[in-house]
């Protein structure tokens, strides 16, 4: 690491330009983790509105079931889908599956763990994640 | 408690999860969406006791990893005795009222006191 990016601090290391696209499945998982809890949360206090009665209940579907409700619950859909799916992928990775042989560091010091089967879970969970956006995008607004 | 053990759990409750919550979305498809929202369907969803059992699970589990989740990441951020201390007691906290408030919703829907 040379001076000049010591010198960026956070934001260098936020950076999800630099350092592949490890860094950026880095970022959408802590990203659709925290938009995940908080639909989550959101949820739990949707569905509490049924102890309103169906008056409660159908009010509150007016609110949410509408193309914004819709559009919003396609980008839950495919939060959840690559934070499963990258989320398994990482897990595997912590128990030593696809890391790779432990070796002599040897120039150009290419990290072994950072490897093509990786890459290939991080691709595959964002193209899971567009398609399941595009299956509940079919199924809210194909009634 | 060690943070592998945390760890342990953390993958543990994300693969239940995941079983979980596809059949919960498995429901929704069983009939059509908007059908599968009305007022008579849910109410139906939480009286049938397996099912409502399921949903305390989810709840459970889901609470468990978003917190230790959110607990993760804000110890990512910042370090300190009295901040690790508060961020773990806080989302703790956070995560038992939410199961409480998503209890009450499944246990009073279920007994019919609505």
């Amino acid at each position: 690491m040379t001076q000049d990016e010591h010198k960026e601090g956070i934001k260098g290391m936020a950076n999800p330009g630099r350092y592949g696209i490890e860094r950026v499945a880095y970022w959408l998982m802590r990203l659709s983790g925290l938009g995940l809890l908080a639909y989550f949360v959101a949820h739990i206090y949707e569905t509490s509105n049924i102890l309103r009665g169906q008056v409660g209940w159908d009010e509150f579907l007016e609110l949410t079931q509408t193309t914004e409700g819709h559009l919003f619950l396609a980008i839950v859909i495919a939060m959840c889908v690559f934070h499963t799916v990258n989320g398994i992928r990482v897990m595997l990775g912590h128990g030593g599956i696809g890391v790779g042989k432990p070796a002599r560091p040897d120039y150009p010091y290419d990290p072994a763990s950072q490897n093509y089967r990786h890459k290939i879970g991080i691709y595959s969970a964002i193209i899971l994640a567009a398609i399941a956006m595009m299956y509940g995008l079919a199924v809210m607004f194909g009634e | 408690m060690r943070e592998s053990t945390i760890m342990k759990i953390h993958y543990g409750t994300a693969l239940a999860a995941v079983a979980l919550v596809a059949v919960h979305i498995l429901m929704r498809l069983t009939m059509g969406f908007a059908e599968s929202l009305e007022y008579e369907s849910v109410l139906a969803n939480y009286k049938f006791i397996p099912y409502a059992a399921m949903l305390e699970l989810i709840l459970i589990l889901l609470s468990i990893h978003g917190f230790n989740g959110l607990r993760v990441i804000l110890l990512e951020l910042k370090q300190g005795r009295v901040y690790e201390k508060a961020v773990s007691y806080g989302c703790l906290a956070a995560m038992f009222g939410l199961i409480a408030y998503g209890s009450r919703t499944i246990i009073m829907t279920n007994m019919g006191m609505i």
